[in-house]
């Protein structure tokens, strides 16, 4: 358009412009309804279907766990506010949180016999024993949700893969790769020695001894000189079944 | 689990360290209460009063799993029960040594609370009679370790609840209660 001197041109001009931001607005307004549509039906089906499925949802570990990665796949975190009508429909939010209580109470009991490191599969085996008279069963993916959310409290709380296992972290301590290892290869037996740690990592014995010194320290390790062999053992009740013996720590 | 004779044994007591003494303070700690209970639950039910710590003590080793307390770690699980008020060295090389489930105290009120139930307030008994005698059977008097009788009997007449006489040998020194 060519450009016309005067007033009455620059007058055009604006008014060109406001029809356009008019459009503009418009479409814009027009998506977002869709959206918006699409996204009220969508949450009236994840609503219809968690109160469709309520009690399965409640029961079920498996299910829930479904249910909990479809969540987390359309950005909806069913555990983000108690207050949401996630919890009220569900009563999932209160679950997690008595779960988190009872997980810090079993950690914080358990502290003195495995230096604030237990297994995953411990601590679930603990909670079911804890939790006999309650309904709902726990999955090891519940367990692992109500730490996540215990993570908020900024106290360490934290699980750590070492070798197939998951443990979980409730001391401050920094564990190196060296600490790994070691951790790793007691899955085994329950036990390592220095010669077997030399020999597995091709270490020198300063620093194996050290590795398993410092775990010693952190209450971590436990020594056995009982053995025959005459050989110091290092136990470490983390890695070790708890049906074999740490279920009367509690 | 495993157990001895009639009694339940402890997870920890099939996990090879705990026989071993802990070198970490913490950790040993821990070990010490796991063991003191153990101690003194198993002396309990099954009336052990007195532990010689060079015997074959069935709680100082555990064939299953091929382990044995030190000299050491008995005497230290023992010296903790010691410091509690739950034992005491019979003598100064710490190889005999008392256990005392009950205190001192608790066993002389079990001796007023079975004075009492029987009627005896202003009776005369021997003491053999309390530890052995038809009238304490079913109690807990019953069976009990002559030192620790004799100590609770001396708190008590220390009281003014009792006279100890003495008779012609130690077996008939006699008590009368005056309660």
């Amino acid at each position: 358009m060519r450009r016309r001197p005067g007033i009455g041109g620059l007058q055009n001009a604006a008014a060109a412009r406001d029809q356009y931001r008019l459009l503009g607005e418009n479409v814009a307004k027009l998506r977002t309804d869709v959206l918006k549509e699409q996204l009220s039906t969508f949450r009236s089906q994840l609503e219809d279907f968690a109160r469709k499925h309520k009690n399965d949802i409640r029961k079920n570990p498996a299910f829930r766990a479904q249910f909990h990665e479809m969540c987390a796949k359309v950005g909806v975190d069913p555990l983000a506010s108690n207050k949401g009508f996630w919890a009220e429909l569900l009563g999932i939010g209160d679950f997690y949180y008595e779960l988190g209580v009872q997980i810090v109470d079993i950690c914080l009991a358990t502290r003195p016999h495995n230096g604030g490191l237990i297994s995953l599969e411990d601590l679930c085996k603990l909670l079911g024993q804890r939790r006999k008279g309650a309904r709902e069963a726990v999955s090891e993916d519940d367990c692992l949700r109500a730490i996540s959310k215990l993570k908020v409290l900024g106290n360490g709380f934290e699980v750590i893969s070492v070798g197939k296992k998951k443990l979980v972290r409730s001391v401050p301590t920094e564990l190196n790769k060296d600490h790994n290892e070691i951790l790793e290869l007691a899955q085994g037996q329950g036990f390592v020695t220095v010669d077997e740690v030399q020999k597995r990592f091709s270490w020198s014995s300063g620093r194996a001894t050290d590795a398993l010194e410092t775990l010693l320290e952190e209450g971590l390790a436990m020594i056995d000189d009982g053995h025959r062999d005459g050989r110091r053992r290092y136990w470490f009740p983390c890695v070790s079944s708890v049906s074999s013996y740490a279920g009367d720590t509690l | 689990m495993q157990t001895l004779g009639e009694f339940k044994l402890p997870h920890f007591f099939n996990y090879p360290p705990y026989f071993t003494l802990q070198p970490v303070r913490d950790t040993r700690e821990k070990q010490i209460q796991l063991w003191k209970e153990l101690i003194l639950d198993y002396c309990r039910t099954q009336k052990v009063f007195v532990i010689g710590l060079d015997e074959d003590f069935q709680l100082f080793s555990n064939p299953t799993i091929e382990r044995s307390l030190s000299h050491e770690a008995r005497e230290a699980f023992l010296s903790a029960l010691v410091l509690e008020g739950r034992a005491e060295w019979l003598d100064k090389g710490h190889r005999k040594c008392l256990i005392l489930w009950h205190r001192i105290q608790d066993w002389a009120d079990l001796i007023l609370h079975f004075v009492k139930e029987n009627g005896l307030e202003d009776s005369v008994m021997t003491v053999e009679e309390i530890r052995s005698g038809v009238v304490s059977r079913e109690t807990e008097l019953h069976g009990m370790d002559r030192t620790i009788l004799m100590r609770a009997l001396k708190l008590l007449e220390h009281k003014g609840k009792l006279a100890i006489f003495k008779g012609t040998s130690a077996d008939d020194e006699g008590v009368k209660f005056s309660i």
